[in-house]
């Protein structure tokens, strides 16, 4: 162990007087304590401390990937200007010196999360002091409670009902009376496609008058009547324009599970995020939650025009209970941040076995990307590839098919950090929890980062570290 | 060490054949060598450039895979973690890290040979006065000089005290000071039993430190031997002595042409330039002309010194003394010596000391002239000997005994 801690504090001594650390820590302080200076968000407070968050962490991050594969050209200079002949003829094993450049870099890197990560606190509390106040009451409640906050969700929650199943009985119905018979062209699938979507659609659409319900499970808080829980959904009303206000009544709670039940009146922007607050009684022993909307206007003496909510997809309605606090959920996201530089180190140093030192940095720049683009690929791929088409059929569907293939071969190294992205969650007050970041643990230190870093002391062994000189 | 029946190095049949990007041989650097150093020997591997000399060593440390043949370092193969712990390194270059002080570059060193921090300090200490660089222990090695460095790569290569030192050029690139050092740090090495491979195309470095030597040419060994039975001319006789009177010179010439019908000449043998530079720069040392460059080293440090002996490496006072010891003078006669003729040349020599003719036991001995068709008998270490590769390497050398020896060609 004396070995591989010597050779990561070279790593990190090179670092330093190098000035990498200089330059870097340079970039980073003029992030962290710049934003708040150019960035407002909404400009209200809780726009601005969100805004200021999420640059801040997606700059950061971007900085140390960029940190982190540049460090990489220490085991590839090492080669070049032969300092590794003196350290391998040392008793140092060759595993011993790739885990103790991987240890060195991610000393490195948790220095400068910790420094990004502190400062951002400190400048979140600057902001929360020295933000112009609107309404200085609300905003601050809005922030405590939206954003410094660790919230838990879970989309899943939701009872949706079984559209396909829906729309598959409708199909068979339609089918027995021969609707379909008529039709050119006819394609089962797509029909079924169609049936599903306009099933969903029913139900996320509330007509003027109309009332739907929507049950959520698992809502597993404390349903004490001191403690709360969160509505916050997005909607958008056919017929309105962007910031325009609507009016309806919610109703959060099922008086027939013996729960409590709330009714709440409500202006709301549209296509804006709200977010309502209820007792957490509101939640029935079976720890489930009916919230019911009404689309009526209740407030007498203010006019509105017949409007049709649409609850959307994406911004659907969440229920959400605090969990944790802020400064917790802080540490959880650069835990998370962490260990995807921690992969992309053990990436580096791979490619700096095999590579000279501007090769290695592009090919782990391109993995980096890949593994940051990972989802939108999947989906680019997919909706490319005809499934039911030949390979054969073109030289487009061949070249699209053939890089669907090799994608596929390599994705299973290459993780999805967009998998493990919690800045989003993060900066919406949403939990970190704890089970993502020990997934994230899971696939992208002890799982990938071992097997990267498996092949990058294999290519070590089998490589000659002396070249031809004849 | 001295006892282990091993051979330090044993290599056997080692090839190396560099080959291109599509893994076609495209040269072959070490062609099938077969070598055994044993312990305390002082070796020395010598060749031309381009001759394999340092793909050699690298095999020997693990740097490169041989193409084909088996080499073992105290019995095991060079990447075995344990056998590099035995070793120390000076490689042709000095490879340092830019960024770290002499200082820390010799304890980075000693962290991965594991020493205990007590050990390290007290090795750093010592190896830094050794070197003559512990006024600039602090600054970061990336500023010195080419010599400077080199100072430290052999400060590194004996943090560990090795049992056997690899040594790739050692005096590239060093001052005739730090030259002189390295030869004499190898030298005390040598005493205590350690085993050293040289590698040079110095080769007056080699001669004066090494008992063996393997010559290479064209990755093949052409030459294998110790040093004295290499070097030596058995065909030239030379004789030295405190200066003697030009009448005493006359009748020994003569006396030499009357017995053995050959001009002998007479001369004052001269200092190696080496010797007299270091005079110079000591004597400059002694008024305390400020230098920001390596000193003169210290003494070698005493846990690389044999217990028996304390090998003092004080350049300034043995610089001192050999400036001080009347020169002697050297009487050299070409013609080949044949046993018979001996006789009557030791009866020459008792003449001019004045002594009664010594009757000689001694069995006769083969005479292990390179130029010779005759079979050599076989010695330990054998020799082995491509006369023409090693004419053309020793020509230098030659050139110099020929000057002072006479004009006439060998036979």
């Amino acid at each position: 162990m004396m070995q591989v801690w010597t050779i990561a504090r070279q790593m990190i001594a090179e670092g330093i007087r190098m000035k990498i650390a200089l330059v870097f820590f340079v970039l980073i302080a003029a992030i962290v304590f710049g934003l708040p200076f150019s960035v407002t968000g909404d400009s209200s407070l809780t726009g601005a401390v969100q805004s200021f968050m999420s640059y801040s962490l997606m700059a950061t991050g971007l900085l140390l990937g960029v940190l982190t594969i540049f460090m990489c050209r220490s085991l590839s200079d090492e080669f070049v200007h032969h300092q590794m002949f003196l350290v391998v003829t040392k008793p140092v094993a060759r595993w011993q010196i790739i885990l103790g450049k991987w240890l060195g870099m991610s000393l490195f890197n948790a220095t400068f999360l910790l420094f990004s990560g502190a400062s951002m606190y400190g400048m979140v509390h600057y902001i929360k002091w020295t933000h112009p106040p609107q309404d200085e009451v609300y905003d601050e409640q809005e922030l405590n409670n939206e954003v410094l906050v660790a919230r838990h969700t879970r989309s899943r929650d939701m009872s949706i009902p079984n559209f396909p199943a829906l729309a598959e009985a409708e199909y068979q119905r339609d089918l027995e009376q021969g609707k379909y018979e008529q039709q050119p062209n006819f394609n089962p699938r797509q029909q079924r496609r169609s049936l599903e979507k306009k099933y969903e659609a029913r139900w996320r659409v509330i007509g003027p008058y109309e009332t739907r319900e929507f049950f959520f499970k698992n809502i597993l808080c404390d349903r004490s009547p001191d403690k709360e829980i969160q509505i916050r959904y997005k909607a958008d009303v056919a017929g309105y324009e962007k910031d325009e206000i609507y009016r309806a009544i919610w109703r959060v709670g099922d008086k027939e599970k013996g729960a409590e039940a709330y009714e709440l009146h409500v202006r709301h922007v549209i296509d804006r995020f709200h977010t309502m607050r209820v007792p957490a009684n509101a939640v029935a022993d079976d720890h489930t939650l009916k919230v019911t909307v009404v689309n009526v206007n209740p407030f007498e003496g203010e006019q509105q025009k017949g409007n049709v909510l649409n609850i959307r997809k994406s911004d659907g309605i969440q229920v959400l209970f605090i969990v944790g606090s802020f400064e917790w959920n802080l540490i959880r996201l650069l835990s998370m941040m962490m260990f995807k530089l921690m992969f992309l180190g053990a990436v580096g140093l791979m490619m700096a076995t095999v590579f000279s030192y501007p090769v290695a940095c592009l090919t782990s720049f391109t993995v980096y990307m890949l593994a940051g683009t990972r989802s939108f690929l999947e989906e680019a791929l997919d909706f490319m590839t005809d499934r039911n088409g030949s390979m054969f059929s073109s030289a487009s569907e061949f070249a699209i098919q053939s890089i669907a293939y090799l994608y596929n071969m390599v994705q299973w190294v290459i993780p999805s950090f967009s998998r493990y992205d919690a800045v989003e969650d993060f900066v919406n007050g949403r939990n970190v929890s704890l089970v993502w970041v020990l997934s994230a643990l899971g696939e992208l230190v002890i799982i990938k980062t071992v097997v990267i870093l498996g092949l990058a002391i294999f290519f070590f062994y089998r490589r000659e570290v002396a070249e031809v000189s004849v | 060490m001295a006892g282990t029946k091993l051979p330090v190095v044993q290599t056997a049949g080692l090839c190396k054949t560099f080959k291109d990007f599509w893994r076609r041989p495209r040269v072959d650097a070490v062609k099938d060598l077969s070598m055994e150093i044993h312990a305390g020997e002082v070796f020395g591997l010598l060749g031309p450039n381009g001759s394999g000399k340092t793909t050699t060593i690298k095999m020997l440390l693990g740097l490169l895979y041989p193409t084909h043949g088996r080499i073992s370092l105290f019995g095991k193969p060079p990447t075995d973690v344990s056998v590099k712990a035995r070793i120390g390194f000076l490689p042709e270059e000095s490879y340092l890290y830019r960024f770290l002080s002499a200082r820390e570059t010799l304890d980075f060193f000693g962290r991965l040979f594991r020493l205990p921090k007590k050990i390290r300090e007290d090795r750093t200490t010592r190896l830094l006065d050794m070197v003559g660089l512990s006024h600039e222990a602090d600054r970061p090695v990336g500023e010195f000089s080419k010599g400077m460095a080199r100072r430290i790569g052999l400060a590194q290569a004996l943090i560990n005290d090795p049992e056997f030192l690899i040594l790739d050029e050692p005096t590239s690139g060093l001052d005739p000071i730090g030259a002189r050092q390295i030869k004499d740090v190898i030298r005390s090495l040598g005493q205590k039993g350690k085993t050293i491979l040289l590698s040079s195309h110095v080769l007056s470095d080699v001669e004066d430190v090494c008992d063996n030597v393997a010559i290479l040419y064209g990755g093949q060994e052409q030459a294998v031997g110790s040093i004295d039975d290499l070097l030596c001319q058995q065909n030239v006789t030379q004789i030295t002595m405190p200066t003697i009177s030009d009448k005493t010179i006359r009748e020994v010439k003569d006396l030499i042409l009357r017995l053995e019908k050959t001009n002998a000449d007479v001369t004052h043998p001269r200092h190696k330039l080496e010797d007299f530079f270091l005079q110079i720069v000591s004597q400059a040392q002694a008024t305390e002309v400020k230098t920001s460059g390596a000193r003169a080293g210290g003494e070698v440090p005493e846990f690389l010194k044999t217990a028996t002996t304390t090998v003092m490496v004080d350049l300034v006072g043995s610089l001192v003394a050999a400036g001080t010891t009347p020169e002697p003078l050297v009487v050299s006669a070409m013609p080949k010596i044949s046993k018979k003729k001996s006789d009557s040349t030791s009866g020459v020599l008792n003449e001019l000391l004045g002594k009664e003719p010594v009757e000689d036991d001694a069995p006769d001995e083969p005479s292990a002239s390179l130029n010779s068709d005759a079979p050599v008998a076989p010695t330990k270490p054998t020799i082995a000997a491509d006369s023409q590769v090693i004419d053309s390497l020793l020509q230098g050398e030659n050139k110099e005994s020929d000057d002072t020896a006479s004009s006439e060609p060998n036979a």
